[in-house]
């Protein structure tokens, strides 16, 4: 049998750190859930498993949960789902909406009892609330299935990082309950883990579309496919993110360095879908103001989100030619004065008040000329 | 600036137009004495530079000449920049203000009224416009630094446009013309932000980031009202759940309760069945006792009246034959008793005749009694005619005596001696005139009228008061006289005492007081023997009056005589008690006894009969009650024997009766044997179980209500998205404070580099003010020598004080004379005067100054004066014209005698 599996779409999640592109950031979840049922659909998928976090919040906008019941509704086959620590099966969630119940083909799975299907057993653990140091497997005893025994769980496996046990789930949860494949959500990255036969019983299919900067292998959805009963299932990773985030990190210490680093920004495929935010830090040199200034437009202007932190440039302490290209005089004095703030102040605040102040003092020497 | 001419009409003291010029642009003087215009002709060229056309208030109204109705006007005609301008103004009635430009060799008009005004100002740079009220100083622009009005040379501070102008002519030297363009645009940069102050711009030109910051604090609202939205929505669901849990535990409680419910019912049902059952067994089993017991009484009460109408009868034949044996026993004893009544009759009529006998002693003792009473009574009644005699007697002698009482007796008395007293007094006071003739001598005394005839050898007395005045025949008069007394007011005194005593005294026909005294005092005697044989009456009579005793007295005659008319014997013998009584006793004696014996007998004989008249009544009614107990034995006999029945059927159906008893108890038992397996009555249980049932149907029905309302609620709260509402407002805020932290940066950084920058140029702008300091210091020690050192200036350019060489610290202005002060703020005005006239020539007008300094420094000032008329166009007002005439190039104007 063959299956797909996919989680954490944490639809109507807030993208603070995206500034005016969060809705287009929301429009793109709801894109690439689209992709994930035409996934299933285009791998012959039998049924469709949304192992919790489908939305962010169950206090989420109810025209976005039609939304997602009538992609979902677009699938042909079944859909099982489990609430997750996110959207938990609580009175006013979203599992209440009357979407779920128009739709022939979706089926919230509210209790903890198996489900007998023709060609296999799901044993979902629906969540009820927030947090819990309970492991939501726990109950789960499928030894005695005949057929192939399919667990939908979301909670943290033992191992990830994470604070307080929040919905602990053990490693070897699949083997301890039976099951031939235990499929995960929480985990926005893809994730496998395999027994001591390198058999992979459980696995996290990651977020469908990547939610931040800095998330790893994410942007994917699970085809699963299980033999039969015992057999080690086969997972295979498909595409179904369209936003790539990059987050990038330089230290400049050369003149002339940001030229590659705009050449680099210049070379990016699909700027449109793409969302950037670049630090920098080290030593600015005169030569390298236009440079900076570039960069800041392409960011701001090419991309669907870019943004530039240059706070942590200071300017180079032996570049006269920030000051020599001063009149004489106080200016000059001042921007002296501002240079050696700029690279010696203890607070940085104070050191990018004084390298952006430096600046400015250039801009304006600039304008004056003109 | 340049002057070039200066024309004032209807100004202060300044009547008719006066008009000078042209001036010089190098040295001016003009002079004329005190009270001619001098100061006023400075005065209206200001008003006219700097003041608007249309200024009111006091200080304009004063420059209207005295008691005359005349417009101020004043005409300037100047240079600035090489274009040569002319102001006309016309102040208070009709004010008018007209600026004219020199175009072609004329001038023409460029602009009136409030524009001429504001364009002048302009063109002079005298930006800080006078609110109301003339302009002041700080108003004037640079001629705050080059224009010292009379008395008023002291540069005490500067405006900060002034200053401001200083510093940028100084900071052109500075930073050159790439430095000002600039510096320019950073100010400009900086005041698209800030205030000149360093506040953040707010109104119209408010700095972008304050809008930025509203519209932050904005969001941030409507987020605190997201937030509490997605708290009561959170609540809400909670609320939901809470209910659900209560109703499913109310559920779940009533739901155990049910199982032990119904069998409680059941179990109640028969409990109440077998009761009502067991009621009714016992009913039947009461009833079929209560008829065996009535059959069993019936059967036993029928044996029992038998047997009492049997002994009943046999009790009344006793009873007849006693009572024939008691009927004759009461006869013998009655007639018994009617004997021994007659003979006590008898014995009782012997006491009588001991009552007659007493009586009689009786009358005896009482008799004798009287007798004797009346003996006492009257000797009593004797005493009390003779008392009551002496008595009278005493009283009329007493009524004859007229006597006065202790107190008229005390007034006479006094009287007297007050007449005594004045004819005394009079006496004294009489002139006695005695004389003793030789011959006869008639004696004429006028007052009172008297004539005397005095024999020879004889003295004849005249007495009188004031004086004594006597005719003597063949004499003439002799008048003798003496003080003065007032003899006629103590004769009046006399009068009046004897007046009184007399009335006091008319009574007792005397007036003599031993007299009077001895009336009281044989009035007192009588009244005290009065008294005394009043107090022997009362005494004999005690609370009787003598009627009483009288009364008494009759009353024992009568009862005396009757006695005797009874006992005729007793008028002549009185009786003899004792012989009376000892035979009353006698035979008392004799007479009791025989009564006492009869009176015995026939009480005892009155007893047995009346002990035999009882028992004979008592055997009569007991013979009647068992008669009329015979009779209810028999009614109660027919009654019980109502049924018809045989004795021997009577006890069948007792039989019967008693075997039914039995059944009926026997099924009561069994009934009572279901019951005690039961136990205690369930209904009690079952009440409570019932009310903790409807408890919990209650509670789940109440749950139910919160979970439908909190449902509602809940989904109108789910409708609202708050969780995607607060989600836009969150990534908005995070936005507008990435535009506030990214503007904040650059404000920051803008008002770094301005502060910077204005920092350095400070320490420039000093370091160039430097040779002002110089210049000027330079130009003091050639005035005054070496002693001052170098002058000081504020970074205000204000003259702060002066650093002698020989001194470490610098020495303050008030250290100096009045003559070197003065010097000092001239050449200290000399000096920014030379920096302002950089680019242009500037006018400097002095008004009086210089008169402290003396004759060798005001000489050394002219030359200075002279050096600077070079760069600068001076004009002196003064009214001392001499003082100046050193000074060959200048041009004098005399307000006076004009040229």
């Amino acid at each position: 049998m063959r299956f797909l599996h996919t989680a954490d779409w944490q639809m109507g999640m807030r993208a603070e750190s995206v500034g005016k592109v969060a809705d287009r950031v929301r429009e793109a979840r709801l894109a690439a859930a689209r992709r994930v049922v035409e996934a299933a659909r285009d791998h012959k998928a039998e049924m469709l498993l949304l192992t919790g976090d489908v939305f962010e919040d169950n206090g989420v906008d109810r025209v976005l949960v039609r939304k997602v019941g009538e992609i979902l509704r677009c699938f042909a086959g079944p859909v099982y789902i489990i609430p997750g620590n996110h959207d938990p099966l609580s009175p006013g969630s979203v599992w209440e909406h009357p979407v779920w119940k128009e739709a022939d083909n979706i089926r919230v799975c509210t209790r903890r009892e198996p489900i007998d299907l023709d060609s296999c057993v799901l044993f979902p653990c629906p969540l009820r609330e927030k947090y819990s140091s309970k492991d939501p497997t726990s109950w789960i005893k499928a030894h005695d299935a005949s057929k192939p025994a399919i667990g939908l769980a979301h909670g943290n496996v033992e191992g990830i990082p994470s604070g307080e046990p929040d919905y602990p789930i053990p490693r070897d949860a699949a083997a301890r309950s039976g099951l031939d494949y235990l499929a995960l959500g929480h985990w926005h990255s893809f994730a496998r883990y395999e027994n001591s036969q390198g058999e992979c019983r459980m696995a996290y299919s990651g977020t469908h579309e990547t939610t931040k900067f800095g998330e790893r292998d994410s942007g994917n959805a699970l085809v699963v496919e299980i033999s039969r009963r015992g057999a080690p299932p086969s997972l295979a990773p498909i595409r179904t993110g369209s936003l790539e985030w990059r987050s990038t990190e330089h230290s400049v210490s050369q003149p002339l360095s940001l030229e590659s680093l705009v050449q680099q920004l210049s070379g990016i495929a699909e700027p449109g879908s793409t969302l950037v935010r670049m630090r920098l830090d080290g030593l600015l040199f005169p030569e390298d103001r236009d440079a900076l200034k570039q960069l800041d437009e392409i960011l701001t202007s090419r991309f669907l989100f870019g943004v530039l932190d240059a706070t942590g440039l200071t300017p180079a302490p032996d570049g006269e030619g920030w000051i020599e290209s001063l009149p004489a005089g106080p200016f000059r004095d001042a921007a002296q004065k501002l240079r050696a703030l700029a690279s010696n102040a203890s607070d940085p605040g104070q050191r990018a008040v004084a390298s952006q102040a430096l600046l400015q003092l250039f801009d304006l020497c600039e304008r004056s000329r003109s | 600036m340049i002057l070039h001419s200066l024309r004032a009409a209807h100004w202060r003291s300044i009547l008719e137009p006066v008009e000078i010029g042209p001036f010089a642009e190098g040295l001016n003087v003009i002079h004329a004495p005190n009270g001619t215009g001098k100061s006023s002709l400075f005065e209206a060229m200001r008003c006219a530079l700097f003041d608007a056309h249309i200024v009111t208030g006091k200080d304009i109204e004063a420059v209207r000449p005295w008691g005359r109705s005349l417009a101020p006007q004043a005409t300037v005609e100047f240079s600035k920049t090489g274009v040569r301008y002319r102001i006309e103004k016309t102040f208070l009635d009709g004010a008018s203000a007209r600026l004219l430009r020199l175009e072609g060799g004329r001038f023409v008009p460029i602009a009136d009224g409030r524009n001429a005004d504001s364009m002048l100002r302009e063109i002079l740079d005298a930006t800080d416009a006078p609110g109301r009220g003339l302009s002041k100083q700080e108003h004037w622009g640079l001629a705050q630094v080059l224009w010292a009005p009379q008395g008023t040379l002291k540069l005490d501070s500067l405006s900060s446009s002034v200053s401001e102008s200083l510093r940028a002519a100084l900071g052109v030297q500075l930073t050159g013309e790439k430095g000002t363009r600039l510096e320019v645009l950073l100010e400009d940069e900086y005041l698209s932000f800030f205030t000149k102050g360093g506040k953040l711009r707010t109104g119209k030109d408010a700095a972008p980031i304050l809008a930025v910051e509203l519209e932050c604090a904005e969001v941030n609202r409507e987020r605190q009202r997201l937030l509490e939205q997605k708290r009561s929505f959170e609540e809400a669901a909670r609320a939901v759940e809470d209910a659900r849990q209560r109703r499913a535990q109310a559920r779940r409680d009533a739901e155990g309760l049910e199982e032990p419910l119904a069998q409680t019912r059941r179990l109640a049902e028969s409990f109440q069945r077998l009761q009502s059952d067991l009621q009714i067994k016992r009913q039947a089993e009461q009833a079929a006792k209560e008829r065996c017991d009535s059959i069993g009484r019936t059967i036993e009460l029928i044996a029992n009246a038998r047997q009492e109408i049997a002994r009943i009868k046999a009790q009344i034949e006793r009873d007849e034959a006693v009572l024939r044996d008691v009927a004759v026993e009461l006869k013998t004893a009655v007639e018994r008793a009617e004997e021994c009544r007659w003979r006590r009759d008898e014995a009782r009529a012997g006491r009588d005749s001991l009552k007659q006998r007493t009586a009689e002693i009786e009358d005896a003792r009482e008799f004798l009694s009287d007798t004797k009473a009346r003996q006492i009574l009257g000797t009593r009644l004797d005493k009390l005619r003779q008392l009551e005699s002496a008595v009278a007697t005493l009283r009329q002698s007493r009524a004859r005596l007229v006597a006065p009482d202790d107190t008229t007796i005390r007034e006479v008395r006094k009287h007297l001696a007050a007449r005594e007293k004045a004819e005394t007094k009079i006496e004294a006071s009489l002139i006695r005139l005695t004389i003793r003739p030789q011959y006869d001598a008639i004696v004429t005394r006028k007052s009172p009228k008297e004539t005397k005839t005095v024999r020879a050898g004889e003295d004849a007395t005249f007495a009188g008061s004031p004086e004594v005045s006597l005719e003597v025949d063949g004499f003439g008069r002799i008048v003798a006289s003496g003080p003065e007394m007032d003899v006629e007011a103590l004769r009046e005194e006399m009068a009046g005492a004897e007046n009184k005593v007399a009335k006091l005294t008319q009574p007792y026909g005397t007036q003599d007081a031993d007299r009077l005294q001895l009336l009281r005092d044989q009035a007192k005697d009588l009244d005290q023997k009065i008294a005394t044989l009043d107090g022997q009456i009362e005494e004999l009579v005690g609370d009787e009056t003598p009627e009483d005793l009288q009364r008494q007295l009759a009353e024992l005659d009568a009862r005396i005589l009757e006695r005797t008319g009874r006992f005729p014997v007793w008028k002549n013998q009185p009786p003899a008690l004792s012989g009376l009584q000892s035979a009353f006793d006698a035979r008392s004696k004799e007479i009791e006894t025989a009564a006492v014996q009869a009176e015995d007998a026939f009480e005892g004989a009155r007893s047995g009969a009346q002990a035999v008249e009882k028992r004979h009544a008592e055997t009569e009614v007991g013979l009647n009650n068992a008669r009329l107990n015979l009779e209810a034995a028999n009614r109660r006999l027919d009654d019980l024997t109502r049924d018809a029945l045989s004795d021997t059927a009577r006890r069948e159906v007792r039989k019967e009766a008693l075997m039914a008893w039995e059944v009926a108890r026997t099924q009561a038992g069994e009934c009572e044997a279901k019951l005690a397996e039961i136990g205690d009555d369930p209904g009690k249980s079952l009440e409570k179980l019932e009310r903790q049932f409807e408890t919990h149907q209650g509670a789940e029905a109440a749950a139910r209500d919160d979970e439908n309302k909190a449902e509602g609620r809940l989904q109108t709260l789910a409708a609202e998205g708050a969780y995607s509402k607060l989600a836009a407002c969150d990534e908005k805020r995070a936005d507008l404070e990435a535009g506030i932290r990214r503007e904040k940066l650059r404000m920051d950084a803008l008002r770094l580099l301005h502060d910077t920058v204005a920092s350095c140029k400070a320490a420039a702008v000093a370091a160039v003010a430097a040779p002002v300091e110089r210049a000027a210091s330079r130009m003091l020690a050639r005035v005054a020598g070496p002693r001052l050192g170098t002058l000081r200036l504020t970074g205000q350019f204000v003259p702060a004080g002066v650093q002698p060489e020989s001194l470490a610290e610098a020495v303050g202005l008030e250290n100096l004379s009045g003559g070197e002060e003065e010097q000092l703020f001239l050449v200290t005005r000399l000096a920014l005067g030379d920096v302002l006239a950089r680019d242009e020539r500037q006018l400097v007008v002095l008004d009086d100054v210089l008169n402290a300094t003396d004759t060798g420094r005001l000489a050394r000032m002219l030359v200075l004066l002279e050096e600077a008329s070079s760069r600068l166009q001076i004009v002196i007002l003064t009214c001392h014209p001499e003082r100046y005439r050193a000074l060959e190039q200048a041009t004098f104007f005399d307000l006076v005698r004009p040229a």
